[in-house]
C-alpha cells in the first residue's frame, strides 16, 4: 500500500492530521511532474492540468482500486496544490513587475506560461478566496474543475453531491466569479 | 433592503434553468418585489451567466500553460564567453558542467558549469559577484576555484571552475577500501579546506559528497571542495528543488540539509550549517550511510521531513557498524580491529 493510499484511507477514517500530511505529498509530485515536462516537453506542446493531476494520480496512488471518496480527497488535495503553483508564480511575476524583489525563496520559479495572465490568476484566485467565504462547496467545484480539470460530473463526484447539484453550482459559482472579477476590473 | 446571498442564488438558479432570457425581466419583477439591490445582484449574476470566456468555458485552456521554449543546447565545439567547450562531463537537475579550454589570459582547461533554466540570471550572478572577491582571495589546495561567472547567450548563468577530475570522496573509499584511520585522515583535510573558506568569510551551504571529489596527485589523494560561491549563488539549498531527489542529481539532498536550512528561510545559515553538513560526511564515510534515510525523508513529506532533521535522534554510528553488512563491512580494515 502507497504512503498516499494509507494516508486516503486514514483522512476517510476521520484522521484530521492525514489531511495535513496529503497535500505536501502531492503538492511535491505536482510540481516534480510540471518540472520535468517544462523541461524536455517540445515547444507548442501544452501542459495540461488534468493530465498532470491524473498521472500525479498514478504515481502516488497506483494500480490499486480505490472508492470515490478517497479518490475525491486526492483530487481535492491536487487542486489546492495546482492552485497554489500557479497562484504563486502570477504573485512573483506581479511582484517582480512592481520592482518588488522577494529573498525568502519558498518555491523555485516555475516558469509557466499560462493562456491567462498572471494579474488574472491573481484576480480569480481572490475572487475564488471571496467566493469560497461565501459558499464554500460552490468554490470547491470550480478549484477542482480550473486547477485539477476534473468535469463538472467528476467535481460533483469529489465533493460528494448529485451531477445535477454540481451543475447548479458550476453555472452559479461561474457567474458570480466573472461578476466578481469585473467589478474589481 | 438588505438580501440574503442564498435568495439571489436561487432565483439566479431558477431563472436560468426555468425562464427563457426574454423573459427574464419580468421574471425579476415578480420575485424580487420590491427589492431593488436584490433584483440588481440577479440581473449581475445572470449578464455574468451570458458572458463567454475562455477561463470558465473551457477550462483547461484557460489555465492551459504552454511549456517554455526549449534551451537551444550547448555543444561541444562552442564557445561560451571565452571558454571552448570541449566535452560534457556531468548533469544534474540544475545543472549540465562541460569540461571547457580557456585560451586567454593563459591556456588551461576549466569546467564550465551553465545552469538550466528556471533561474532569474541578474540575480545568481548579482550574488555571485558580491561574493567574488571572497572567492578569489582563497587560497588553499583543498578547494577548487571558481574563476568566472557570466551569462550565455540566452541568458543563463554559467561558472567556470577549476576542473577536478576525480569521483566523489565517498565513491573513492569505498572503491580503494579505505580504512576508518585513512578515511579520517581525508575527511580531516576536508575540514582545513573548510576551515580556510570560513577564514575569509565564505560559507559553502551544499556540503556533500558530491562536492566533496579526490583527485590523484603524484599518487596522493587530495581532497577538493567544489561549488563554493555557487550555492548561495543559485541559492538552490534553499528552495523546493532540494526535494527533487527522485530525478538524481540535484543539488542539496535533504540528508545533507542541516535543520535550519530545512527551514527554508535565510535566518541563521552560517558557518555552522557546513559544520553539520561536515558531519553528515563524516556519519557517511564511517557507516557507509547517512544519519537519516533519503528515502525517508524524500517520503516523508516536507512537514515531516524538517521534524526529523530537527527532533529525531539519528542512530549511533557504532550501532551502524555492528548491524552493518558484509558489503560494509568489507571497508575495515584488519588493522581497526
Amino acid at each position: 500500500m502507497t504512503d498516499v493510499t494509507r494516508i486516503l484511507n486514514a483522512i476517510q477514517r476521520g484522521d484530521a492530521k492525514a489531511t495535513d500530511e496529503l497535500l505536501p505529498l502531492v503538492y511535491e509530485e505536482l510540481r516534480l511532474l510540471a518540472a520535468q515536462k517544462l523541461a524536455h516537453e517540445s515547444p507548442g506542446q501544452t501542459l495540461q492540468a488534468t493530465a498532470l493531476v491524473h498521472e500525479a494520480y498514478l504515481r502516488l496512488v497506483g494500480d490499486e482500486p480505490q472508492n470515490w471518496e478517497n479518490r475525491g480527497h486526492f483530487f481535492a488535495a491536487a487542486a489546492e496544490a495546482m492552485r497554489r503553483i500557479l497562484v504563486d508564480t502570477a504573485r512573483r511575476k506581479q511582484a517582480r513587475k512592481r520592482g518588488g524583489n522577494r529573498q525568502r525563496l519558498s518555491f523555485e520559479t516555475l516558469d509557466v506560461m499560462t493562456r491567462t495572465t498572471p494579474e488574472e490568476i491573481v484576480m480569480l484566485d481572490d475572487a475564488l478566496a471571496a467566493l469560497a467565504r461565501e459558499d464554500a462547496q460552490a468554490a470547491e467545484i470550480v478549484k477542482l474543475r480550473l486547477f485539477a480539470g476534473l468535469s463538472v460530473e467528476q467535481a460533483g463526484e469529489a465533493v460528494g453531491i448529485s451531477r445535477a447539484t454540481a451543475y447548479r453550482q458550476w453555472t452559479y459559482a461561474r457567474a458570480w466569479l466573472r461578476a466578481e472579477i469585473h467589478g474589481c476590473q | 433592503m438588505g438580501f440574503d446571498s442564498n435568495q439571489a442564488k436561487s432565483i439566479f438558479l431558477a431563472a436560468v434553468e426555468e425562464v427563457a432570457p426574454g423573459d427574464w425581466s419580468g421574471y425579476l419583477d415578480e420575485v424580487c418585489r420590491g427589492n431593488a439591490e436584490l433584483r440588481r445582484r440577479v440581473e449581475t449574476l445572470l449578464a455574468a451567466h451570458q458572458e463567454s470566456d475562455v477561463l470558465f468555458d473551457e477550462p483547461n485552456v484557460g489555465l492551459m500553460a504552454e511549456t517554455a521554449p526549449v534551451e537551444p543546447v550547448e555543444e561541444p565545439g562552442m564557445m561560451i564567453g571565452r571558454y571552448k567547450l570541449l566535452e560534457r562531463i556531468g548533469e544534474g537537475g540544475m545543472a549540465v558542467v562541460y569540461m571547457a579550454e580557456q585560451e586567454r589570459p593563459i591556456r588551461r582547461k576549466v569546467a564550465l558549469k551553465i545552469i538550466k533554466l528556471g533561474m532569474d540570471t541578474r540575480q545568481v550572478i548579482a550574488r555571485f559577484e558580491a561574493e567574488r572577491q571572497a572567492l578569489a582571495m582563497m587560497d588553499h589546495p583543498g578547494i577548487a576555484r571558481v574563476f568566472d561567472a557570466g551569462a550565455t547567450e540566452t541568458g543563463r548563468p554559467y561558472f567556470v571552475m577549476e576542473l577536478v577530475q576525480g569521483v566523489s570522496i565517498t565513491e573513492y573509499c569505498d572503491q580503494n577500501r579505505l580504512s576508518t584511520k585513512e578515511r579520517l585522515v581525508l575527511f580531516t583535510e576536508v575540514c582545513h579546506a573548510v576551515q580556510h573558506a570560513h577564514q575569509k568569510g565564505i560559507i559553502h551551504r551544499d556540503i556533500k559528497p558530491s562536492n566533496v571529489m579526490v583527485t590523484m596527485h603524484d599518487g596522493v589523494p587530495v581532497p577538493k571542495v567544489i561549488d563554493f560561491g555557487i550555492a548561495k549563488a543559485t541559492n538552490q539549498r534553499l528552495t523546493e528543488k532540494t526535494l527533487f531527489t527522485r530525478y538524481a542529481h540535484i543539488i542539496g539532498t535533504p540528508a545533507y540539509m542541516s535543520p535550519e536550512q530545512a527551514e527554508l528561510s535565510d535566518v541563521d545559515i552560517d558557518t555552522r550549517t557546513d559544520i553539520y553538513s561536515l558531519g553528515v560526511l563524516l556519519y557517511e564515510l564511517l557507516t557507509g550511510t547517512t544519519p537519516f534515510s533519503e528515502e525517508k525523508l524524500r517520503k516523508a513529506g516536507y512537514t515531516e521531513m524538517q521534524r526529523i532533521i530537527r527532533e529525531q535522534e539519528p542512530v549511533k554510528p557504532s550501532t551502524r557498524i555492528r548491524a552493518a553488512t558484509d558489503v560494509r563491512r568489507s571497508h575495515r580494515h584488519p588493522a581497526d580491529d
